[in-house]
């Protein structure tokens, strides 16, 4: 299936590893990616609450450039899912707002009618792609693996943006996922938490004091690995591990990895192509365990 | 521990904050004694607005009228007269702390109307006016740094050679009963709704403030005029504000009648409560209820006006029964809700006790009378809230107490210890409460008889040689709220006997009495209030008291 | 219909009711939360209850030394605020057939505030943010006569009903992840509070509220991930309040601190290339004279550095980037 893919901009800079492996699941899934490759910056809920209008405009200019082309507009990081989730959701029931927004993007030669889905590829997995479809790509199952779900906030919070009243299943897709793929989801509570990313650069301790937290419950609770369908979540989990470690004094080593990371393990890709060699917390000691049940 | 203070006040909703920041505007030191934090008052639950005659066109006069009306008759006139003279400035006082009153088309205070009221004169802020106040008011006591005593349950008032002088509270959540030891009490504990099932009123309000003042030697009065809210939601009891009926709501019975034709034509659902209450009694009793309820109809409003005015009980009857009343109609029915009678006091607060003042709900002043109306009672709260704290205030600066007694200290600890000592009998708190309140709710409701009364009073009084068997069933001394509850359902008893026997003494039908022995208002022998004194190891004194009448003639009340 | 509740009891003076079963230790990373066991009732109830029913026939029929605060029933007077399955929610606003997982509702103080006892949380912390910001009005002068209201929009007054609506019940606090671990956050329900005077044009503290909410702890403690927005019971919806006082403090000009200058930096880099420049974001908001935090963020960038995860250093625009800075410049709103 033809899918707008949005990329955002941390798969493009500080996580290579996201687009990488996100490029190379979409063949066994059937996807067409129809890469917005002009599309700018959702803005991360950064600039909707300096500069709301320019944002609005932004997103609109996103949702624009994918209906153009006619088709579901894809996210593959929570936060660009509940930036655009949440604006589309304003300008639908807003006219006003949706008039601003294309009188702005007008001069760009753009025009957005209001008719364009926002779904995460977690979500696509389940409602899209099909369940069904996913198990028949896989080729190694990834049993015996412990995996703790992190979702990331935007893609649980607010309710309303996200469709959660209408499908509250959204919530369990992560588990499911791993069930699916022959592992054990970890049940814990920093699940749906927040990981403190909006704040590393201006609240450091703190943001690591929260990362540090839910790693080490996951970890309490058995889990080999935390699997997130953000790459802003596997910053503050992965990349700035080792410093959450010190802010807790306490051990962590827990390797985090990409949703499409997860599943390109398990249709049997080979852990380079994904580039799991590229992760600040070494993720080799998953992969041990996964390569023994080839 | 005994602590000294110039004024202790006793309650901490719309009535008791306001009198503290009087006192202590007015200098004298003071600090507030409450069960629950000051915010979880139940002044956060009314809904509609409070009454002023502020706009063109009113004026004091007028509204005093609607209250001694709507009062039939039994209030007291300088009292009313007074609180609706000052009405306007305590509103304008409140709006400078900042509550965010509704604006007109000017950005001046805009009105609604209400129940009894001859022109539109209620001030609001959505359906949350109470709350609004009550929050506006505490970040006030926060600003003037008045103490408060938080999570302390009063036990007893103090009385010192005839005069009230402080009073003894467990402070829960250390166990350890304190002795406020001070030179007056403002007594604005009010609130007595849990003897009652249902009742709109939340679970705290247990009459603590009457019996206090009851068992230190002050008379209760007009206790037998008990107010049924004509629109409480069906099964919790909920309220569903007047408000909705001041934006234009029907109540309609089982046939889609508006049936208040046949019972208040003129005013129809913006009639006084009492006939309100009354009406809904008669229809359902003649068969046209829907499950022993009415119905209230806010279809026709539309959603901007329900979903920006009246949100809360939009989203109440969502949350509660599952209703959308921009879709359907909602059940309601007449609901225990508020208490007309209370602690004499004159109209600066002063019980008969010297050094005892009271405001609020838990007073009689009189300006509620016979019923109260709609949006009256959030402005007695600041009215008299205001002027008792004055009072009080003026008043320690002529009195130095003698006696330094802590007597009491130890003896309200031996009454604790040896409540808790008890053994298990079989009686709970909660099983006699409910007794109670059911009790009170079938025999002493909207409509009243002799010998139902007779039954109450026997029961009551059995009930009562119950209670002294009661057992609690914590021990413990941190938040022992068990113990709490049971000293409750001591307060709730002496509450129940008085209203009972005020019940019985006025033999006609006024404002909430409505007694089918004898329907009709007579004013030849009962233009009177009925007081209800306590005398130990006795009966309690009954003894009248006459209404204050300066320019309204008691006529026929007709809506 | 019957239902199970686990109650977390808690008792300093140690003692539990006669029937009290040892629970399982509460899971870490809140190792500072109070030691409690969990209790299991079984009550017989309507399908439609909610969890406060359940606690108060519990309380009323099995066990009366079973703590909780609780007065209204109907969502209005804020005392019933605890974690039901791990959630803060109002105990009478929760129906049991919606929080019943695995068979049963778990009940409990929530971990992140002290414990008085059982179901009764220590509310001093929230009372005490809330009295930091000095929430109540500061009047500006009065209008002429002694009898007259200020003449304020209708709108003003709307605008500040969604934070009037706030029952301090303590549910955003209670599940707020910054002051989790965090506890001089001054936390949601202080920073709408402050949001509801600052927005009060009777009020003549606005820049200094500002200031001081600009501040440490203040609103740039707040991690914007929603929880309070979820939780409330009351719609008041306290991020949305920090955020416009945010931009209300960028707009007065408070940019002096980490949390305004990556805000700034952020909205710049989008403008200039169309994409988030993370190479510069976090020097920038740190503060490129700020030589201790820069080095504290080093470590992190040598990790990435190694794992070949360090952005490029020449940072590329997006094509069709004039796009993007034609919208800027257009639709303006540039904090000043």
């Amino acid at each position: 299936m033809k899918v707008a893919f949005y990329s955002g901009c941390v798969s493009k800079g500080a996580c290579p590893e996201l687009y990488a492996s996100a490029m190379k699941i979409a063949e066994p899934l059937g996807l067409e990616l129809v890469e917005l490759t002009q599309a700018p910056c959702t803005g991360a809920g950064v600039l909707s609450e300096q500069n709301p209008e320019v944002a609005d405009a932004l997103n609109g200019l996103i949702l624009a450039m994918a209906e153009e082309i006619d088709a579901d507009l894809m996210t593959i990081c929570s936060t660009c899912q509940g930036v655009l989730a949440g604006h589309n959701h304003d300008l639908r029931r807003d006219p006003r707002r949706m008039e601003k927004v294309n009188a702005a993007i007008a001069d760009q030669g753009f025009y957005y009618h209001g008719t364009t889905e926002v779904k995460h590829l977690l979500w696509m997995l389940v409602e899209d792609i099909g369940l069904e479809r996913v198990a028949a790509a896989i080729r190694r199952k990834l049993a015996g693996l412990r995996i703790a779900p992190f979702y990331g906030c935007y893609i649980l919070r607010p309710e309303e943006y996200l469709g959660l009243r209408e499908r509250p299943e959204r919530k369990t897709y992560l588990e499911r996922l791993i069930t699916l793929l022959g592992a054990e989801p970890v049940e814990y509570r920093g699940a749906t938490k927040c990981c403190g990313f909006p704040m590393i650069t201006f609240n450091r301790d703190v943001s690591l004091g929260m990362a540090g937290n839910h790693l080490l419950e996951a970890k309490e609770r058995g889990a080999d690995l935390l699997v997130t369908p953000c790459p802003l979540c596997h910053l503050n989990l992965d990349a700035q591990q080792p410093d959450a470690a010190r802010v807790l004094k306490k051990k962590i080593d827990v390797p985090v990895l990409h949703l499409p990371q997860l599943l390109g393990l398990a249709f049997g890709m080979r852990p380079e192509e994904l580039r799991l060699d590229h992760h600040v917390v070494p993720t080799k000691g998953v992969l041990e365990k996964v390569e023994l049940k080839v | 521990m005994i602590i000294d203070h110039d004024v202790v006040v006793l309650g901490a909703g719309l009535a008791g904050m306001r009198a503290a920041l009087e006192t202590a505007r007015a200098g004298a030191d003071v600090a507030i004694v409450t069960k629950v934090h000051p915010i979880r008052s139940h002044s956060n639950a009314a809904q509609g607005g409070i009454n002023a005659a502020i706009g063109e066109g009113d004026s004091w006069e007028s509204h005093a009228f609607d209250t001694i009306k709507g009062s039939d008759y039994l209030a007291d006139q300088d009292a009313v007269e007074v609180m609706c003279r000052e009405a306007p400035a305590d509103i304008i006082e409140f709006e400078h702390m900042g509550v965010i009153f509704y604006r007109d088309e000017n950005g001046k205070l805009g009105t609604r109307a209400f129940g009894g009221a001859s022109q539109a004169r209620t001030y609001f802020v959505g359906d949350i006016t109470g709350q609004a106040l009550l929050v506006t008011l505490y970040d006030q006591i926060l600003k003037a740094g008045v103490k408060v005593y938080e999570e302390w349950f009063a036990t007893s008032l103090y009385v010192e050679d005839g005069a009230c002088r402080g009073l003894v509270a467990l402070e829960l959540i250390t166990g350890e009963l304190h002795f406020l030891r001070a030179k007056a009490v403002i007594n604005c504990a009010g609130g007595l709704g849990r003897v009652f099932e249902p009742s709109t009123n939340a679970m705290i309000c247990t009459g603590d403030g009457y019996a206090l003042a009851y068992r230190a030697g002050a008379p209760l009065m007009d206790m037998e005029m008990v107010q049924y809210h004509p629109t409480t939601l069906a099964g919790s009891g909920f309220l569903m504000t007047e408000a909705a009926r001041g934006e234009g709501a029907y109540l309609i019975n089982a046939k889609g009648e508006r049936f208040l034709k046949d019972y208040a034509p003129n005013k129809m659902e913006l009639a006084a409560r009492d006939v309100i209450s009354r009406a809904e009694a008669t229809e359902i009793e003649k068969g046209n209820g829907v499950d022993g309820c009415v119905l209230l109809d806010l279809r026709h409003l539309g959603p901007d006006i329900v979903l920006k005015k009246l949100p809360q009980i939009h989203e109440m009857a969502i949350d509660y029964l599952g209703i959308d009343m921009l879709k359907e109609p909602v059940p309601v029915r007449p609901g225990m809700h508020y208490q007309m009678g209370g602690i004499k006091t004159d109209i600066n607060g002063a019980t008969p006790l010297p050094g005892l003042y009271a405001a609020g709900e838990v007073a009689c002043v009189s300006v509620h009378g016979g019923n109260r109306l709609g949006a009256n009672s959030l402005l007695d709260t600041i009215v008299f809230g205001r002027r008792a704290g004055r009072a009080a205030a003026a008043y320690v600066k002529t009195v130095t107490p003698t006696r330094r007694s802590t007597a009491i200290l130890k003896s309200e600890q031996e009454r604790i210890d040896e409540l808790l000592a008890r053994p298990y009998t079989g009686e709970t708190h909660a099983r006699l409460r409910l007794e109670l309140a059911t009790l009170m709710d079938k025999n002493v409701g909207v409509y009243r008889n002799e010998a139902g009364l007779r039954e109450a009073l026997a029961k009551i009084r059995e009930l009562k040689e119950r209670y002294g068997r009661l057992a609690v069933g914590d021990k413990g001394r941190v938040f022992n709220q068990a113990l709490q509850f049971a000293l409750e359902v001591g307060y709730m008893l002496d509450c129940a006997e008085t209203i009972v026997l005020g019940a019985l003494e006025r033999k006609e039908s006024r404002g909430a009495q409505a007694r089918t022995d004898f329907p009709e208002r007579n004013d030849a022998e009962w233009l009177k209030h009925i007081l209800v004194k306590y005398r130990p190891g006795e009966a309690p004194e009954l003894s009248y008291s006459p209404v204050k009448i300066t320019n309204w003639q008691p006529e026929a009340r007709v809506y | 219909m019957q239902f199970t509740i686990e109650v977390g009891r808690y008792n300093p003076e140690g003692r539990y009711a006669d029937s009290a079963i040892p629970g399982e230790p509460f899971p870490p990373p809140w190792d500072r939360a109070v030691p409690r066991r969990y209790q299991t009732y079984v009550v017989e109830l309507p399908e439609h209850a909610v969890v406060l029913d359940a606690l108060i026939a519990i309380r009323e029929q099995q066990d009366e030394s079973l703590a909780l605060r609780c007065a209204c029933r109907s969502a209005i007077c804020g005392s019933c605020a605890m974690w039901i399955n791990g959630h803060a929610q109002l105990a009478c606003k929760s129906k049991l057939r919606e929080f019943t997982k695995n068979g049963k509702t778990r009940v409990e103080a929530p971990p992140s505030m002290p414990v008085i006892r059982d179901l009764v949380t220590d509310m001093t912390p929230f009372w005490r943010k809330h009295a930091r910001v000095r929430p109540w009005l500061e009047n500006k002068p009065l209008p002429a006569g002694p009898m007259e209201e200020y003449t304020v929009p209708n709108e003003a007054m709307e605008e500040l009903l969604q934070e009037v609506s706030c029952i301090s019940c303590g549910a955003c606090l209670m599940d707020c992840e910054s002051f989790a671990v965090n506890k001089d956050f001054l936390g949601p329900q202080a920073l709408a509070k402050a949001y509801r005077y600052v927005a009060d044009p009777r009020d003549a503290r606005h820049r200094t509220r500002l200031a001081e909410l600009s501040d440490r702890h203040g609103v740039w403690d707040c991690t914007h991930c929603y929880e309070c927005v979820q939780q409330c019971p009351k719609g008041v919806a306290p991020l949305e309040q920090i955020l416009k006082l945010r931009r209300l403090a960028v707009e007065a000009g408070f940019t002096d601190n980490p949390g305004a200058r990556h805000a700034r930096a952020f909205a710049a880099s989008v403008e200039h290339s169309g994409r988030l420049n993370e190479l510069t974001l976090m020097p920038k908001s740190v503060g490129l004279f700020n030589v201790v935090g820069q080095l504290k963020t080093l470590p992190s960038a040598i990790n990435m550095a190694r794992a070949g995860k360090l952005p490029p250093l020449k940072h590329t625009k997006i094509p069709g980037v004039k796009r993007i800075r034609a919208i800027f410049e257009r639709v303006g709103g540039r904090p000043k």
